[in-house]
C-alpha cells in the first residue's frame, strides 16, 4: 500500500492586499540596515564612520554585559499599556527578540514560565 | 511502507513560471512572466512580491546571502532589488529585452544578456558609469554565468553556441557548438560540474575545462535539469509535464512525477539539497522531497504506529520555523 507523505500545511501564498517583507518579520528584523547615521550616506567620511563603529562596540559590549550580569537576578520590565511586571530573568535569544523569565509576577497571577516580546519592553531595571 | 511523493504547490503567480534561483542559504526568488517573487527556500512560504516590472520577467536571481535580488525584464531593463526591504535598488536600461541577469559572489558586480546579443557588466557601486560590453553572440542571448572564481563568463545564445569569455581581456577563451538551441545552462556541485540541456539531452560539462562527461537521454524535450550536491542523482523536466529523477552515475531512469499541468521550464534543487524546486507553464513553482517522507520543511515523516492513532491532529499543529 503506497502512502502519501504527510504535509503539515500548505505554503502560504501571497497577500492580495501587500507586496510583502513583512518588517516586523524575524528575518527582516534579523536582515534590515544598520541604523548608524553615517553608513546610510555613501560618500561617508571614513574617519567619522570608524568612530561611530567604535561607538556601536561599546554600547553593544555593554547590553552584552547587562544581560549576562542579569541572570537569575529579580528584574522589573516597564511595557507599552503601562505594563510593570516583575520576573527573575533566565535569558535572552540571539536577535533579542524574547527574553526567557521565570515567575513572572502579573496582575493576574504569577506564570511560572514566560517568554516576554523584548519589542514590548520599554525599559527593565534590576540590582546588580 | 512505500511512500509516495507530496509535491508542495506554491501558487500565486498569474502567468507562467520561467525561471527560478536559490540564493546560497535558503530563500529562494522566482520570476513569472508576470511578477518575481521571494519565497522561503524550506517551505516556500511567500515572503514579498518585487513589483516595479512593466514587462514579462525572463530572469531572476539572488545573491549568496539572499540580500539582493535581480530581475531582467522584456521592458528592456534589468533591476536590482534589496530582497529584505523588497524596494528596486537600481533600474539598468537596456537597448532590448533583458533575458538573464547573475551576481559576482561578492555582489558588487551584475552580468546581463539579453536579446541585443551583448553581455553587459555592471560595477553596482558605481551605476552611473556605463557597463562593460562584451559583444560576439550572433543572436539573442539566454543565458550568462560568472564562472571559475568571477574571473570568466559563460554565455549561451539563441546562435547554438556556448561561450566562455574571459573577465579581464573581455576576449573569448572558448566555444561549445550545438545542433539545436541550449534549452538550459547552470552550475551545479560547487561550480565544479556544469549542466547543459538541448533536445531531449542533458549534458555535463566538467567546468573549467569545457570537457563533456556524459550525457544522458531523457524520454522528452527537457527545459532544464539540476544536479544533487552529492552529485549521486539529478532531475530534469520539459515539454511533457513530468519531473525525471535520473541516477548519476549509472544514467538508468529512477522516477518520474506527475504535477504540472504544463511544461516544466525550470528546476533546481535546493543549497542542502532537500528538496528540488520547478517552475511550469501552468503558473505554479512546486517543491518535490529528495527523501520522500523525510521530515523536512512542511512534509512530515509519519511512522506506521502513528498512522490511525487517535491524537493524529497533533501532526497539525507544530510550527514550522522559519530561516532566513
Amino acid at each position: 500500500m503506497v502512502t502519501p507523505v504527510s504535509v503539515l500545511r500548505m505554503p502560504k501564498g501571497p497577500d492580495p492586499n501587500s507586496r510583502g517583507f513583512d518588517p516586523k518579520s524575524p528575518r527582516f528584523i534579523a536582515l534590515c540596515r544598520p541604523s548608524i547615521p553615517t553608513s546610510a550616506v555613501s560618500d561617508a567620511d571614513a574617519e567619522q564612520l570608524q568612530k561611530e563603529q567604535h561607538a556601536r562596540s561599546v554600547l553593544r559590549e555593554r547590553f552584552l554585559r547587562c544581560v549576562l550580569s542579569m541572570t537569575n537576578k529579580n528584574v522589573r520590565f516597564h511595557m507599552h499599556e503601562r505594563v510593570k511586571v516583575e520576573a527573575t530573568f533566565g535569558a535572552s535569544d540571539i536577535d533579542v527578540l524574547n527574553f526567557q523569565v521565570s515567575d513572572l509576577h502579573t496582575p493576574i497571577g504569577v506564570q511560572k514560565e514566560a517568554l516576554i516580546r523584548s519589542q514590548d519592553v520599554i525599559s527593565f531595571t534590576f540590582d546588580i | 511502507m512505500a511512500m509516495r511523493q507530496t509535491p508542495l504547490t506554491c501558487s500565486g503567480h498569474t502567468r507562467p513560471v520561467v525561471d527560478l534561483a536559490f540564493s546560497g542559504i535558503t530563500p529562494y526568488t522566482s520570476s513569472s512572466n508576470g511578477k518575481p517573487m521571494l519565497r522561503q527556500g524550506d517551505t516556500g512560504d511567500w515572503i514579498g512580491t518585487f513589483l516595479g516590472h512593466k514587462g514579462a520577467v525572463w530572469g531572476a536571481t539572488l545573491n549568496t546571502d539572499a540580500t539582493k535580488a535581480a530581475t531582467a525584464a522584456a521592458d528592456f531593463t534589468a533591476k536590482v532589488w534589496d530582497a529584505v526591504s523588497g524596494d528596486e535598488v537600481l533600474t539598468l536600461a537596456h537597448k532590448h529585452i533583458v533575458k538573464t541577469v547573475n551576481f559576482t559572489q561578492d555582489s558588487n558586480c551584475l552580468l546581463t544578456g539579453g536579446n541585443d546579443k551583448l553581455l553587459r557588466i555592471y560595477d553596482l557601486s558605481c551605476p552611473e558609469a556605463a557597463p562593460q560590453e562584451i559583444a560576439g553572440h550572433s543572436s539573442a542571448i539566454k543565458k550568462a554565468l560568472w564562472c571559475n572564481d568571477d574571473k570568466q563568463i559563460l554565455s549561451a545564445a539563441e546562435d547554438k553556441t556556448i561561450r566562455l569569455w574571459d573577465r579581464s581581456s573581455m576576449e573569448e577563451v572558448k566555444m561549445l557548438t550545438f545542433d539545436t538551441s541550449v534549452s538550459s545552462m547552470e552550475y551545479m556541485a560547487d561550480g565544479e560540474i556544469l549542466a547543459i540541456t538541448y533536445g531531449k539531452t542533458i549534458a555535463f560539462y566538467n567546468a573549467l575545462s569545457l570537457d563533456l562527461i556524459k550525457t544522458v537521454e531523457a524520454p522528452a524535450p527537457i527545459n532544464s535539469a539540476s544536479l544533487h550536491p552529492e552529485k549521486d542523482f539529478f532531475v530534469a523536466g520539459g515539454d511533457d509535464f513530468k519531473l525525471y529523477k535520473f541516477d548519476y552515475t549509472t544514467k538508468e531512469e529512477l522516477e518520474s512525477y506527475k504535477g504540472h499541468f504544463g511544461p516544466v521550464h525550470c528546476v533546481r534543487f535546493s543549497p542542502d539539497g532537500e528538496l528540488y524546486a520547478s517552475g511550469s507553464e501552468d503558473g505554479t513553482l512546486r517543491l518535490w522531497q529528495t527523501a520522500v517522507g523525510k521530515t523536512y520543511g512542511l512534509w512530515k515523516c509519519v511512522l506506521p504506529e502513528d498512522l490511525g492513532a487517535e491524537n493524529s491532529e497533533q501532526l497539525y499543529t507544530s510550527p514550522t520555523e522559519i530561516k532566513a
